[in-house]
């Protein structure tokens, strides 16, 4: 645990904290994004005040951002949890978009007129869909030994093209010019919190991540998932399966990647568009390890990210800063954090 | 014919990167940022041979743009010892980050047309002198240059990783590294160069896609075919012609799509579309787990873990 090997030397003692680390990893990623700005010819000044308009500006930019963290924050609970046990679920992104497919069959195919029935049905048909698809991840994993990577990854591609196939068949709306479904029925809608200018989803998933930490720290469940990502043959010692083990995390990562499709579609599109998801996936584990793998943890990690992009819209509108520059940072950050945890087991 | 023709052309870019990929995995190094190394070598090889019209200078600057990513990952999986997929994953997510920015601020630059950004003609064809005018197997000899390097390398890092001295101690950095260590190499910094090295040549792969394909960058373009790559080479059982024949398979699978589509047969275009990733996970399914995978791969090591 020397501090030479991050590269600066005579501050070991002070870099043997997880929190010192953290910090560095957080000031470098500041000093990343001015460099950024910097780069492509703008005021760093100006950026970050554009950037802090955009996210918070008005009581409903506040809402767009709590929308937009919605989703990272529920299929971030669901990587934590696999992270933890060890298994590198990257496969969010088609899991979140077979969530919302299964919402959209659900409240297309079989409408009912009462609210509370048709979201619970949509919310329940997405959650379903993308447990399914992570269980055939796992599946794949358990049964025939593909690496959970490739398998996860590669699954994400056919979903997105699968989300395609359908809109532009059964699921689609004729004649629209986009890859997109019908309108759902008004019944069908997520509905927004009076205070907050905020859809119900963002509550749930909140619960959820409460819910994720209950379950890692006070179930037995929770303690083979943990054993589990510290040592195999531990898990086994203890009494556990891994297989099973792994095949429920996956399901209820999946799960949750699925309920985060669902409500995306119900509370913000209100129809299936194409490409929803795109790059959802990434941020899903990003949010996940800047949460340090801890479920409520993730809460704020999902806002810092969710609200970081609502206001780089406005960055590259105002200013000029293309809004990839917060893709860039985002993956360096994870870097950051990566290098900066890496060594204290980041399981 | 042509379609083996045209399946050999579309496996190119996949076949590079795959080259690439087994450096760094032979070495003990996932090779998961493979799909961000061949992003960065397409946009840096077009922008290089944009600006100075030279092909050459355009390929030096793919090697150098993978480099940059394999830089990344070796520092943070290698030096750091963070978990290599994550690690991999995140430099691919800068990598698209980074190109599209880059893009972005390009196009503003070229003026408020827009800007008729990068563009490139697409390197020719060329056949050793008589074999592309054969009978019947004559087309399959008229392939781009960058095809040619391709097979080369085949046969290049075949003889490298069996008989030179590094090979051997690159593939004991992934095999053993304690006993790379008690040889007198240092592993780390035996992982750390094969990383950065098939960066490299995974950077031509991407400039396959940009120089050699299309003649222009688009964001994202690589759509993939990184991870089919590692697919290809874990397919492959870590070997340079395993690999081959499975971005044979892989090219196949697309090229088959296209001379469908070219035929107007009925399919469903995105079904069509899904057949090289399913195409792959079929495979992946088919040849189950692998004894040949390096066996301290994805383990970090540190010099001094003994201690």
């Amino acid at each position: 645990m020397d501090g030479g090997r991050l590269g600066v030397s005579g501050a070991g003692s002070v870099l043997q904290t997880l929190g010192a680390r953290l910090g560095l990893a957080a000031l470098l990623s500041g000093l990343t994004a001015v460099l950024l700005v910097v780069l492509s010819g703008h005021d760093p000044v100006a950026a970050v005040q554009a950037l802090a308009a955009g996210a918070f500006g008005t009581r409903s930019l506040i809402g767009a951002g709590l929308d937009r963290s919605t989703p990272y924050l529920l299929a971030g609970v669901g990587v934590a949890l696999c992270f933890r046990a060890g298994i590198i679920n990257i496969g969010a992104e088609g899991q979140i978009a077979v969530g919302g497919l299964g919402a959209t069959a659900a409240a297309l195919g079989a409408p009912v007129g009462s609210p509370v029935a048709a979201i619970t049905l949509a919310l329940i048909a997405g959650a379903l869909a993308g447990a399914a698809w992570s269980g055939l991840a796992a599946l794949l994993h358990l049964v025939r030994g593909v690496h959970e990577v490739l398998a996860t990854l590669l699954l994400n591609f056919v979903a997105l093209l699968l989300v395609q196939l359908l809109l532009a068949g059964p699921l689609g709306q004729a004649g629209a010019g986009f890859l997109q479904s019908p309108r759902f029925p008004p019944s069908a809608r997520l509905p927004r919190l009076p205070l907050l200018d905020v859809h119900l989803g963002f509550p749930l998933a909140v619960l959820a991540a409460a819910g994720g930490t209950v379950l890692l720290w006070r179930t037995r469940l929770g303690f083979g998932l943990r054993v589990l990502g510290a040592s195999r043959s531990a898990a086994r010692y203890a009494g556990f399966r891994p297989p099973v083990l792994t095949m429920l995390v996956m399901l209820l990562a999946g799960a949750l990647a699925g309920l985060a499709g669902a409500i995306e579609i119900l509370g913000l599109h209100r129809r299936l568009v194409e490409g929803f998801s795109n790059g959802f996936g990434f941020r899903a584990v990003t949010v996940a390890l800047l949460g340090l793998l801890e479920p409520v943890l993730v809460v704020p990690a999902a806002l810092f990210v969710g609200f970081m992009e609502a206001g780089a819209l406005s960055m590259q509108r105002e200013v000029g800063v293309p809004t990839a520059m917060v893709t860039v940072l985002e993956g360096l950050t994870v870097l950051y954090v990566l290098a900066a945890t890496s060594r204290r087991g980041l399981r | 014919m042509d379609l083996l023709a045209s399946a050999i052309r579309i496996g190119t870019p996949l076949l590079l990167a795959a080259l690439g990929g087994l450096l760094s995995e032979r070495a003990g190094v996932f090779a998961v940022g493979l799909e961000g190394m061949m992003l960065a070598g397409a946009f840096a090889g077009l922008f290089g041979a944009w600006a100075t019209g030279s092909a050459a200078v355009g390929l030096l600057c793919a090697m150098l743009g993978g480099g940059v990513i394999g830089v990344l990952v070796a520092v943070v999986a290698v030096r750091s010892r963070a978990d290599n997929m994550v690690t991999g994953l995140s430099a691919n997510i800068v990598a698209l980050g980074a190109t599209g920015m880059l893009l972005r601020l390009l196009s503003q630059r070229g003026g408020a047309s827009g800007g008729e950004a990068m563009h490139w003609v697409p390197l020719a064809a060329w056949s050793p002198p008589g074999l592309g005018r054969l009978p019947v197997l004559g087309p399959l000899f008229v392939q781009p240059p960058l095809t040619w390097l391709g097979l080369g390398g085949c046969v290049a890092l075949t003889w490298f990783l069996r008989h030179s001295a590094i090979g051997l101690t690159l593939r004991a950095a992934g095999e053993s590294p304690a006993a790379a260590l008690a040889a007198g190499a240092d592993p780390r910094r035996v992982r750390e160069r094969a990383v950065v090295a098939g960066a490299m040549v995974a950077g031509l792969g991407g400039a396959v896609l940009s120089l050699q394909q299309v003649g222009s960058f688009t964001e994202g373009m690589t759509g993939g075919r990184g991870y089919l790559a590692l697919a290809a080479l874990i397919v492959g059982r870590w070997t340079p012609f395993g690999a081959a024949l499975a971005c044979l398979m892989f090219g196949g699978a697309e090229a088959l799509e296209l001379h469908l589509e070219a035929a107007g047969v009925g399919i469903n275009p995105y079904l069509l579309q899904m057949t090289p990733y399913l195409a792959a996970l079929t495979v992946l399914v088919l040849v189950g787990p692998s004894a040949q995978m390096p066996a301290a791969i994805g383990r970090s090591y540190a010099n001094d873990e003994t201690r």
